[in-house]
């Protein structure tokens, strides 16, 4: 148990949780940048919505160490590449949950508030986007637990990382190492998903709530 | 880096002759192998869920911690799992870990999937299936379970997909399968081994996800009339 | 006032127009319903009104402006819409609901919170009570009030409700309907109102629009006209066999010209002046008499069996 706790003392464990962090917190950013306009260009369009939709089910079905791999003859070793693959691997969760959650406002409430003259922005902004922010939080917090995970696997393309911890333990037969290494990434994804467990109900309006325990 | 650069120091994406070449050797035996381990690993959760999901379905107070517990391994990156549980001693490394692993994940799924299923359950049919004498067993077998059976396969398939990507990285630590090529094909620097690796991989995860679903339409009742 | 002038609606890949050739006023302050069978075209036609949906032909024209001299938001913000799916926000309490669109016209608070509660009063919904539950803590005909009150908040000139009280119980809806009628007598404004139930037409018209499978007009008229001449066999079908009692159930037996009583009176059962000649009819049938004496403004008047019939009777003619 010391040892491994002496693990997290090396000067260079710092910098490796910092690379997972970043590398997860980057990737997610992007991943929402991408996904959220896509997700509010096809709202109103079935044809658009289930396209986004079909295109996040294939992209989740590609394993994470696929994706990662892939970068590699494409675009070598390193940070970037990782940082890429990342952003690939978080966008599908967003983009279906997004998407599936603006659709499914239902259409009576929408076509309510066109009847009463709220312009199409006014609807986004007042209808739309409230009444899908729990969906759509649901899939943030999907990609970010996702992608610290697959922030672990960024080591196998030079991504650094704790997942690096991993690798040299299991190289070295330390097992120190390897469960300092195990646990710390454990407990980020574990942290990951309790935070954005939170800012999921935060953002869910009361009367949703009310409204999803009657059914 | 440039892309020449890259190009010159991997070769071409995809080299056809050596998938050809080491199609039944190579190629077939991986997939064998991915099969039979997400194979294997869900029929094992399965085994473990069903009581555990019919005893949180009676015993109510049993569900969150049941939840609670499953959440969290399923929450744990599986590079961590699988470095945790080979130094659990009786598991080690190689294939063992790699199941015990897919399996921690799947409970999660299949769990929520089996209590969901019983509780959609109406109470009049068990109602009247205890008015007409059956014991609480007859009622389970022949009346809860088939009725909740769509909902399990439900849960069947999400776990059935998640378990074939997590399975590639189970081959780092000698757990075989379809990701051995792909951990080959980076120390190799040889893209076709990733490609075809990662192409299977999807293709089995996306050919189970859609023969699962037709298993599932199959047996709800109102699929099969709105197709008719 | 709003006027249809020729209008048509056929949905896109479908081959039969669903509102056909439609022409008809509605004038400044009046309720105009829209009755017909399900499916016959009623919403379509309420909402070309405010251009949730546009004709394929013709125009709509309201105070003789085409609709289309607008934008469609602006447009819409002065024309109060109850929805027949009624679509109450699921994330907004009742209030923020009913003040919608008096916030999108940056009314003051103090102003838009007097006028929810005097709103949510109206409909029959405590607002002390109900003012900051969510909709899923409503029931189906409570939303639907709450739906109405929505439509009114800015006091629009104009008003489209499209079965507004579908979904309330029939003790509840007369109530709603009796407040309805009254409180339009003095706000006076222009309503279309769109229902399947003639009874409910007939009560709350000025005019009724009768529409048929297909969206063809029937018949425009009073509701008095439409009972005493309806225009067509699927009109008089529409109206049902009693449509004579209907007839009876718009008038007041104070109203009917009746010769005062000249001494007789004496020992005949009495009527007030304020009820239906139906109800009358019905009174008098029950005590069995033929004669009676109505008493309105101190004035005695003689009402006999055979000056109901003669009303029942003499706008009837037969149809060629
Ligand atoms: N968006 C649409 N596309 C195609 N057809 C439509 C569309 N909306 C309505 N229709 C059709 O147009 C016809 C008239 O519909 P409308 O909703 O106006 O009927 P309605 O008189 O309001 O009926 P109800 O009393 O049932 O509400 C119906 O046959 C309906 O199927
Ligand atoms: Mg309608």
């Amino acid at each position: 148990m010391e040892a491994i706790f002496e693990v997290t003392q090396r000067p260079n464990f710092p910098e490796l949780l910092q690379t997972h962090i970043v590398l997860s917190v980057v990737s997610l950013l992007i991943a929402i940048a991408i996904a959220i306009p896509v997700s509010l260009a096809v709202r109103n369009t079935p044809l658009g919505s289930a396209i986004a939709i079909n295109i996040g089910n294939v992209g989740r079905a590609v394993p994470s160490i696929a994706i990662l791999a892939l970068a590699l003859p494409v675009l070598g070793f390193g940070f970037a590449p990782s940082l890429l693959a990342l952003t690939l691997l978080a966008i599908p969760p967003i983009l279906i949950n997004a998407a599936t959650g603006l659709k499914e406002v239902s259409r009576e409430v929408v076509d309510a508030a066109r009847g009463m003259g709220l312009s199409e922005a006014q609807i986004l902004s007042r209808i739309q986007l409230p009444i899908a922010m729990p969906v759509i939080f649901a899939g943030i917090r999907t990609s970010a637990v996702q992608v610290v995970a697959a922030a672990t696997l960024a080591t196998f393309i030079g991504g650094g990382g704790l997942g690096e911890l991993i690798v040299e333990g299991l190289q070295r037969s330390d097992t120190p190492v390897l469960l300092a290494g195990s646990f710390t990434i454990a407990l980020l994804a574990i942290a990951t998903e309790l935070i954005f467990g939170g800012l999921e109900r935060a953002f869910t309006p009361k009367g949703l709530r009310l409204a999803r325990k009657k059914k | 880096m440039s892309r020449i650069n890259l190009l010159q120091t991997y070769g071409p994406l995809i080299e056809w002759d050596w998938i050809s070449e080491n199609f039944v050797e190579d190629i077939l035996p991986a997939l064998q192998g991915h099969i039979f381990l997400s194979a294997v690993s869900v029929a094992i959760a399965l085994a473990i869920s069903l009581p555990l999901g019919i005893l949180a379905a009676r015993y109510r107070t049993a569900y969150a911690p049941v939840t609670f517990v499953t959440g969290l391994l399923y929450t744990i990156p599986s590079l961590a799992m699988f470095g945790i549980l080979i130094t659990v001693p009786g598991i080690g490394i190689g294939p063992r870990a790699v199941i015990v692993a897919l399996v921690a994940y799947s409970l999660l799924v299949l769990i929520r999937n089996v209590v969901a299923g019983l509780d959609a359950v109406p109470p009049e049919t068990i109602d009247a299936a205890k008015g007409m004498g059956l014991t609480p067993a007859q009622i389970l077998f022949g009346v809860e379970l088939p009725l909740a059976l769509p909902v399990i396969v439900a849960g069947i398939r999400i776990a059935t997909v998640t378990i074939i990507g997590i399975a590639t990285i189970g081959a780092y630590i000698s757990g075989g399968g379809l990701g051995k090529m792909i951990f080959d094909g980076i120390n190799r620097g040889f893209p076709t081994m990733i490609i075809t690796g990662a192409v299977l991989a999807t293709a089995l995860a996306i050919v189970a996800d859609v023969s699962l679903l037709a298993v599932e339409r199959r047996l709800r009742p109102w699929a099969r009339t709105r197709r008719a | 006032m709003i006027e249809f002038r020729g209008v048509s609606k056929t949905y896109p890949g479908t081959e039969r127009p669903v509102v056909n050739d439609l022409s008809f006023e509605v004038p400044e302050g009046e309720v105009c319903v829209l009755v017909g069978p399900s499916g016959c075209g009623k919403t379509t036609s309420m909402r070309m009104v405010n251009r949730l949906i546009e004709p394929s032909q013709g125009e709509v024209l309201i105070d003789g402006e085409p609709n289309t001299a607008m934008s469609g938001t602006q447009l819409r913000r002065k024309i109060g819409y109850a929805i027949q799916q009624i679509g109450l926000f699921p994330h907004r309490t009742i209030a923020d609901n009913v003040a919608i669109v008096p916030s999108l016209l940056e009314w003051d608070r103090d102003r838009i919170k007097e006028r929810v509660d005097g709103l949510l009063d109206l409909v029959g919904l405590s607002p002390d009570d109900y003012r900051d539950r969510y909709p899923a803590e409503l029931s189906g005909g409570q939303q639907q009030r709450v739906g109405v009150a929505r439509a009114m908040a800015a006091d629009p000139p104009i008003m489209l409700m499209d079965e507004p009280f579908g979904a309330v119980d029939p003790i509840t809806r007369e109530r709603l309907q009796d407040e309805f009628v009254k409180i339009q007598d003095d706000i006076k404004k222009t309503i279309v109102f769109v229902t399947h139930d003639i009874d409910e037409a007939i009560k709350m018209g000025d005019k009724i629009a009768i529409l048929r499978q297909g969206g063809f007009l029937e018949q425009y008229d009073s509701p008095e006209n439409i009972l005493a001449n309806p225009a067509s066999e699927f009109v008089e079908s529409f109206v049902g066999a009693d449509r004579v009692l209907k007839r009876l159930s718009l008038m007041r037996v104070g109203d009917m010209n009746l010769e005062p009583v000249n001494g007789e009176g004496s020992g005949l059962p009495a009527i007030s002046g304020d009820l239906t000649v139906r109800d009358a009819l019905s009174e008098m049938m029950g005590s069995g008499t033929e004669r009676a004496v109505v008493e309105r403004d101190g004035e005695r008047r003689l009402i006999t069996m055979s000056a109901i019939e003669e009303l029942s009777q003499d706008r009837e003619r037969p149809r060629e």
